[in-house]
C-alpha cells in the first residue's frame, strides 16, 4: 500500500467517527435537557437520588451545552464541503438539537406554567374584591398586616414581599 | 410563608420545580435549592440552612378583615392578566391528581387535609374534618396541651397553648354562640372567656392571650412523608 492510498482510508476512517460525532453532541445535548424534565415531572414520584441527578445535571448544562453546540458546529464547518446530502441533512439536525438543547436548559418553564408576580400591588381592604368566604393567607408584623388571596397564592405559588421591615417569602 | 433571610443574606425566590407534589424553589441570590413546605436548602451553595417560619394564619376574608380594621392592612392585587388563570375550584382540581407517595395504615386517605402540629420533636396530624365538627379539640404533644379551634366563620382554625398562668386549661364551647353569632367565644375551667384571637375577653385572665402555635395545613401524604414518624389524633 503506498502512502496515498493509506492516507485516504486514514482520512475515511476518521471521517466516519467524525461523522458520528455531530449526532452524539446533539444526543448529549438534548439529555442534559431531557433527564431532569423528566425527572421532575408533576404528578410522579421523585426519589431522592433521581432528584440529586436531576439538580446536578442541571447545574451543568448550561456550559455543557454551549461547549456541544460549539464542537458540533466546528465538525459542521470541517464536515461540510465532503458530505453527502443526507449527511449534512444529518448535520443540519444536529446544528438545531444542539442549539435547541441549549436554549432549553436556559428556560425555567415552570414559570411559564405559573407566572411569577414581577411586582405586587395591593390594594386596601376596602377596595379589595374578594368575597367573605375566600380564604386568605395572613401575616401581621407589627402593626402592618397583609392578606394573600389563597386563589391567587395557588397559582403564582411565591411571592417575595417586605413587611414591616422583614423580608418574606410567602409560599402556598 | 417565611423569612427570606439566610446566613445574613436578604434572598428572592422563584419556582424551580417539583418534588413529590411539593414546588422547589430557589434563590436568585445563589441558585441554591430548597423544599418549600420545610423551607431547607437540599442542594447548592446553601445546602443545610434553614428559613425560618413566618408565624401566619390561614383565614377567611370576612374574619382577616373583623381582626384587622384597626389597623394598616393591605391585600394583594390580581397580577393584571392573570385573572382567568385564578381557580376558585382549584381544591377540588387537585383532589383529583393522582398520587406521587401512599401511606395507608394509619387510617388515612393520601388526600385527607390534615393539620400538622409538630412540638418537642413530636408530629401529630389532625384531621381536618374532625376539627371541625369536634372543634375545640384538645389534646396533648410531648406534653404541652394544644387546643385546635374552629372560628366563628366555620373555616378558619387556629391551634392555641391551652395553659394560662402556668396551668392547664380546659376550653370548651360557649353554647350560646354559633357560626353567626359576633358573640362567638369560649370558655375554659377557671372562668374566663376567649375569643378567637385567643386572648382572654373576661375573667381573671382577661387581656391576656393564649401562646399560638403554628401548624401546617397538608394533605396526609405530603405531611407523612416529611414527619415519617408522625402519630394521627383519633379520638
Amino acid at each position: 500500500m503506498n502512502l496515498g492510498v493509506m492516507n485516504r482510508v486514514m482520512d475515511r476512517s476518521e471521517n466516519r467517527g467524525l461523522r458520528l460525532l455531530p449526532g452524539l453532541l446533539a444526543m448529549f445535548s438534548l439529555g442534559l435537557f431531557l433527564i431532569p424534565a423528566f425527572v421532575i415531572r408533576p404528578f410522579h414520584h421523585q426519589s431522592e437520588r433521581a432528584l440529586e441527578l436531576a439538580i446536578a445535571v442541571k447545574r451543568i448544562a448550561p456550559a455543557l451545552t454551549v461547549v456541544a453546540v460549539a464542537g458540533v458546529v466546528a465538525l459542521s464547518v470541517r464536515l461540510w464541503r465532503k458530505s453527502s446530502s443526507v449527511l449534512r441533512a444529518g448535520i443540519v439536525m444536529a446544528l438545531v438539537l444542539s442549539a435547541a438543547s441549549a436554549v432549553m436548559v436556559r428556560q425555567n418553564y415552570f414559570e411559564w406554567m405559573f407566572h411569577p408576580i414581577a411586582a405586587a400591588g395591593f390594594v386596601s381592604v376596602g377596595d379589595a374584591h374578594l368575597g367573605d368566604k375566600e380564604m386568605v393567607m395572613a401575616v401581621r408584623i407589627g402593626r402592618e398586616t397583609r392578606a394573600y388571596p389563597i386563589v391567587q397564592m395557588a397559582y403564582h405559588h411565591i411571592l417575595n414581599d417586605t413587611v414591616g421591615d422583614v423580608p418574606i417569602a410567602v409560599t402556598y | 410563608m417565611w423569612k427570606r433571610t439566610a446566613r445574613g443574606r436578604e434572598l428572592h425566590f422563584y419556582l424551580a420545580g417539583i418534588n413529590n407534589q411539593n414546588f422547589l424553589m430557589r434563590d436568585r441570590e445563589t441558585g441554591s435549592w430548597w423544599q418549600q413546605v420545610t423551607g431547607r436548602a437540599i442542594s447548592g451553595e446553601l445546602v443545610g440552612s434553614a428559613l425560618e417560619l413566618m408565624p401566619s394564619d390561614e383565614l377567611t376574608f370576612a374574619l382577616w378583615k373583623s381582626e384587622s380594621s384597626n389597623e394598616h392592612g393591605l391585600v394583594l392585587a390580581p397580577v393584571a392578566g392573570h385573572e382567568k388563570d385564578y381557580d376558585k375550584e382549584w381544591e377540588k382540581e387537585v383532589a383529583k391528581y393522582p398520587v406521587p407517595l401512599t401511606f395507608p395504615g394509619q387510617g388515612l386517605r393520601d388526600r385527607d387535609v390534615i393539620l400538622g402540629v409538630t412540638l418537642g420533636g413530636q408530629a401529630r396530624a389532625f384531621p381536618l374534618a374532625k376539627v371541625r365538627s369536634q372543634s375545640p379539640v384538645e389534646d396533648k404533644i410531648a406534653g404541652v396541651p394544644v387546643a385546635l379551634v374552629t372560628g366563628p366563620d366555620g373555616e378558619s382554625v387556629r391551634v392555641f397553648r391551652s395553659q394560662w398562668n402556668g396551668m392547664d386549661i380546659e376550653l370548651y364551647r360557649d353554647a350560646h354562640s354559633d357560626g353567626q353569632s359576633p358573640e362567638w367565644r369560649l370558655l375554659d375551667s377557671q372562668g374566663n372567656t376567649w375569643n378567637f384571637a385567643g386572648c382572654a375577653t373576661s375573667g381573671p385572665a382577661s387581656g391576656q392571650c393564649l401562646e399560638k402555635i403554628n401548624f401546617l395545613k397538608d394533605y396526609w401524604f405530603d405531611w407523612k412523608n416529611y414527619n415519617p414518624r408522625t402519630t394521627v389524633y383519633n379520638h
